[in-house]
């Protein structure tokens, strides 16, 4: 009887984890998508409604103004910390003295909460008092930096936020890459004659494309997840020109009771992750079984 | 005579030393400005700019940000929501990572049929926009009468938490050899014996990184605490979001960033003391299974 | 007590079959070997004797009770590990305890028997240490101390001594082999490296693909291969192959561009089968520089032109051609200095084994 037991134990250990996913991941995923298809607004109302949410969803035009935000965050917020990360590692893997006091400078903003970061950075960027004031007491009078109240600048600002946060530790990704790669073959490439750019452009950045992959993925879905630093640095205003699909998410579903919207919005959201998660995922498969 | 014939240092490293600490200053910037800001009054704030440092430092924006500041509607500062943050932390880092613990030593040395797609499963709710569960965990919560209490932030966070702690134990533990767990049960140690002699005085650096990792997280998020709070058990994230954007009179700059430094002291601490444990965590969270 | 069954043992991974119909008897007390290439399923089968992995069908019966169901830990029976498996957190004296521990032997007995087992081994100055401060070889000791300590049934071995150097190898063989003699019980012993088959084994059973080719005592391996796998794989240099053409009943070899009819022990049988050519198995031994014998029937002196010689210190190992198969013969060093084109080689094939060149079978 005890031994019954025993040879079960694993999968009875197993067990609460996998009720709770089963639940609280796949189940709730389904409920959020059958919801999405209901015309539900304060409260879950079950009658079927088609598509009608997306449609909705899709004529709203702070939706489009979130989704267009997205792009351009995504874009920039990527292209600069994988640059900046990348350029910081190399530099960093030069055999620095400081290195680890260096590494820990770069890395401890990835330890607060993007709410102490967007506060942080709100006033730094504050028009009148922030970047602008000091700037023009260095002489440049006429130096204006009033992004953070631009309909058209604000997102930079969340760019800019989440760079400061985030790249440290594309570096530390890039820094850990770069000590991987074989020290032969770099020794082989001096002696082939092959100068320092040479060497990074042609040999070691292909040995690093996994690397940067791991990296994209892992920024897409802090992009796709931000929310809490819109709500700190910005509110997603001015207006909601600085809105992103998270922030509009949490506002029609809590605070406008549109629960169907909410949902659509949602679900998008997650069909905007799996676009990037499962082509990763299908080319690491297929690069694991050849 | 060039540069390196004269100091045996050549040009090209003094460059890359000098892009080096411009960014680290950068890095540090915005950490100089909270701080002195925060010792600042607000006259001096208003007349000079953001790099000058304070004239005459006091620390009255840090006691109003821990006692008296307005976070909406009570002006308690932000101590009661420190103190609900620990609440809410300490059990969900420890539940979380004890059955973390438990689910990667099954997933890495006790397989089973469906063991692996399991895994798999788990691990692709680590990627999931959190937006998707929010709707139907607020009514289950309801449901389960934990709405806005510590305990169901508790709950949630050790839901969404296992996924990442299981991740870590069992890459770690598949780096084990299983050569010991056949040993083990040859000497007649079952399931249990085997983790609490084997397994476990072998986890200290896994353990150690997972609670840096979750601590970290759990203490850091916003939208869970948002969302699944009510007036009274809120976290600190939630509170200072309320606290800097409650202008009851004039704005208070320094009280914002006190606030702001209070809310970011534990993980910043932790991050100083056990850095390296922390850095170890985030690539491992990074190379997936 | 010690008496172990296998009957009909069929172990598969998923669709792929690694064990089939495996049915062996080991005699209490015997130290039987499991030997064959990467991929054979010896270690598989070790670790369903172990109870480490389940059996997909038939039974194992250890000491007359079937222990096909029981959990490894039910089984008595103790293993000794390539890589030691030795718990890295303990010290050596918890490590060859803890079996005893796990089965709640009381304090005082079980320092008694740690004792006993660490003088043994000449381990006694090492049981405070910790595995990582031992050299590989004191780690095999008490990967031994610790399947000692528990007196079980039989032990377990799997590939011990592939870590080792080959120093250290041959000493530990021969205390393995002194242990054997000293507590007669049942041993179960995988390694690939033959020598140790011969050296250590009663009997040895070779396997490949999953399939018992032949169970024998060394000398039956090595005289009397059953077919041209267990032939070819016993035996350092191995055995030669020739394929040769039959006529009436001898076997045509060319070499040193001149033909001679090799008489061959099993003539009858070689006609009765009807081939018209055979594969002749004769080893490098068997070919030798001209000396005294008194097996006139099956020694000749024929023509061998040496390509390459491989000094080996006691004798010296000449290649060359036969049928245009290449063919090892052992030579003295003195011979093997000179040994060129036109050498004078003697031909023993009292020993020389025919095998049917489609299937690889022995032809008796």
């Amino acid at each position: 009887m005890l031994n019954l037991l025993e040879k079960h134990l694993p999968k009875i250990v197993m067990a609460p984890t996998t009720v709770a996913m089963i639940v609280c991941m796949y189940g709730f995923i389904l409920w959020t998508g059958v919801l999405s298809f209901t015309k539900s607004r304060m409260m879950p109302q079950w009658d079927f409604a088609g598509f009608e949410q997306y449609v909705r969803l899709f004529d709203n035009p702070r939706w489009h103004v979130a989704l267009d935000n997205l792009f351009i965050f995504l874009f920039l917020f990527i292209a600069i910390s994988l640059v900046l990360g990348l350029l910081l590692a190399i530099f960093l893997d030069q055999r620095i003295r400081a290195e680890g006091a260096i590494r820990t400078i770069y890395l401890y903003p990835m330890a607060i909460s993007f709410i102490v970061t967007g506060t942080a950075w709100k006033w730094i960027l504050n028009p009148g008092l922030g970047i602008e004031k000091l700037v023009r007491d260095m002489g440049f009078v006429d130096f204006e930096f009033r992004w953070l109240v631009e309909s058209d600048m604000a997102i930079y600002t969340i760019v800019i936020a989440a760079v400061w946060q985030s790249s440290g530790f594309v570096m530390a990704m890039f820094l850990a890459g770069l000590r991987g790669v074989d020290d032969n073959i770099t020794k082989a490439a001096k002696i082939d004659g092959a100068s320092a750019i040479r060497l990074y452009w042609h040999i070691i950045l292909p040995i690093m494309r996994p690397v940067f992959f791991s990296a994209i993925v892992i920024l897409t879905h802090i992009a796709i997840k931000s929310f809490d630093l819109v709500q700190a640095l910005t509110g997603g205003g001015p207006g909601y020109s600085s809105d992103l699909p998270a922030n509009f998410m949490y506002t029609f579903a809590f605070n406008r009771a549109q629960m169907g919207l909410g949902a659509a919005s949602a679900m998008v959201m997650l069909f905007g992750v799996l676009a990037v998660l499962i082509p990763y995922l299908y080319s690491e498969l297929r690069e694991r079984n050849t | 005579m060039n540069l390196k014939m004269l100091t045996g240092i050549s040009l090209g490293r003094v460059a890359i030393y000098l892009i080096l600490i411009v960014f680290a200053l950068l890095y540090l910037a915005p950490l100089y400005v909270m701080l002195t800001t925060s010792l600042k009054d607000i006259e001096e704030i208003r007349s000079g700019n953001l790099l000058a440092l304070p004239n005459d430092p006091s620390f009255y924006a840090w006691g109003k940000a821990w006692s008296s500041a307005c976070t909406g509607s009570e002006c308690n500062g932000l101590a009661p929501f420190f103190w609900n943050s620990m609440k809410i932390v300490i059990p969900a880092v420890l539940i979380s990572t004890i059955v973390g613990a438990f689910n990667g030593y099954v997933l890495a040395k006790w397989k089973f049929k469906g063991s692996e797609l399991l895994f798999g499963a788990l691990l692709f709710g680590c990627f999931i926009p959190f937006q998707v569960i929010l709707l139907p965990m607020a009514i289950l919560l309801a449901k389960l009468g934990l709405a806005n209490t510590v305990s169901g932030l508790v709950l949630v966070h050790v839901i969404f938490g296992v996924a990442f702690t299981t991740l870590f134990f069992r890459n770690y533990y598949i780096g084990i050899p299983t050569e010991l767990v056949s040993a083990a049960k040859l000497d007649g140690a079952g399931f249990l014996n085997i983790f609490r002699h084997v397994i476990l005085p072998l986890s200290t650096p896994i353990i150690v990184v997972t609670i840096i990792w979750q601590f970290t997280q759990i203490w850091n998020d916003f939208l869970f605490g948002v969302v699944y709070s009510g007036p009274g058990t809120q976290p600190i994230t939630v509170a200072l979001n309320n606290l800097v954007n409650t202008s009851v009179g004039g704005k208070e700059y320094n009280v914002d960033m006190a606030a702001a430094i209070i809310a970011a002291l534990p993980t910043l601490f932790v991050y100083v003391v056990a850095g390296k444990y922390f850095v170890r965590g985030l690539t491992a969270g990074a190379v997936k299974g | 007590m010690g008496h172990i069954q296998l009957n009909n043992i069929c172990k598969s991974f998923g669709s792929t079959e690694v064990l089939k119909n495996i049915d062996l008897e080991i005699q209490d007390g015997e130290f039987l070997i499991l030997i064959g290439p990467s991929g054979c399923g010896k270690s598989t089968l070790m670790n369903l004797i172990a109870g480490l992995e389940d059996i997909t069908s038939g039974e194992i019966v250890i000491g007359g009770s079937d222990v096909s169901d029981k959990s490894p830990k039910d089984r008595d029976i103790a293993m000794v590990f390539q890589s030691y498996a030795l718990y890295p957190t303990m010290n050596v004296a918890r490590n060859i305890s803890f079996g005893l521990e796990m089965r709640k032997v009381p304090k005082a007995k079980r320092e008694k028997i740690v004792d006993e087992v660490a003088e043994l081994l000449q381990i006694s100055h090492l049981l405070d240490r910790k595995p990582g401060q031992l050299s590989g070889g004191q780690r095999q000791r008490v990967a031994m101390g610790r399947a000692l300590a528990r007196s079980p049934k039989a032990f377990l071995f799997d590939e011990p001594l592939s870590n080792l150097d080959a120093k250290l190898r041959v000493e530990m063989r021969t205390e393995i082999k002194k242990l054997h003699q000293r507590l007669g019980t049942t041993i179960v012993y995988v390694t690939h490296d033959q020598v140790e088959a011969m050296t250590l084994a009663d009997r040895i059973a070779v396997l490949k693909e999953g399939v018992i080719q032949q169970l024998g005592t060394p000398y039956e391996i090595y005289n009397d291969p059953v077919n041209h796998f267990v032939a070819d794989f016993m035996g350092s240099p191995g055995m030669n192959f020739i394929e040769c053409v039959v006529f009436n009943d001898k076997l045509i070899i060319e070499s040193g561009s001149k033909n001679y009819q090799l008489a061959v022990p099993c003539a009858k049988a070689v006609t009765d089968s009807g081939l018209d050519t055979v594969l002749l198995g004769i080893r490098p031994e068997m070919l030798t520089d001209p000396k005294p014998h008194d097996n006139s029937a099956f020694v000749q002196e024929v023509c061998f032109d040496v390509e390459v010689v491989e000094p080996m210190g006691a004798d010296t190992v000449a290649i060359g051609k036969w049928n245009d198969n290449e063919v090892q013969v052992r030579l003295s060093p003195e011979s093997g200095e000179v040994a060129g084109k036109g050498f004078t080689l003697q031909v023993d094939t009292s020993k020389a084994i025919i095998f049917d060149p489609r299937t690889g079978q022995r032809i008796h």
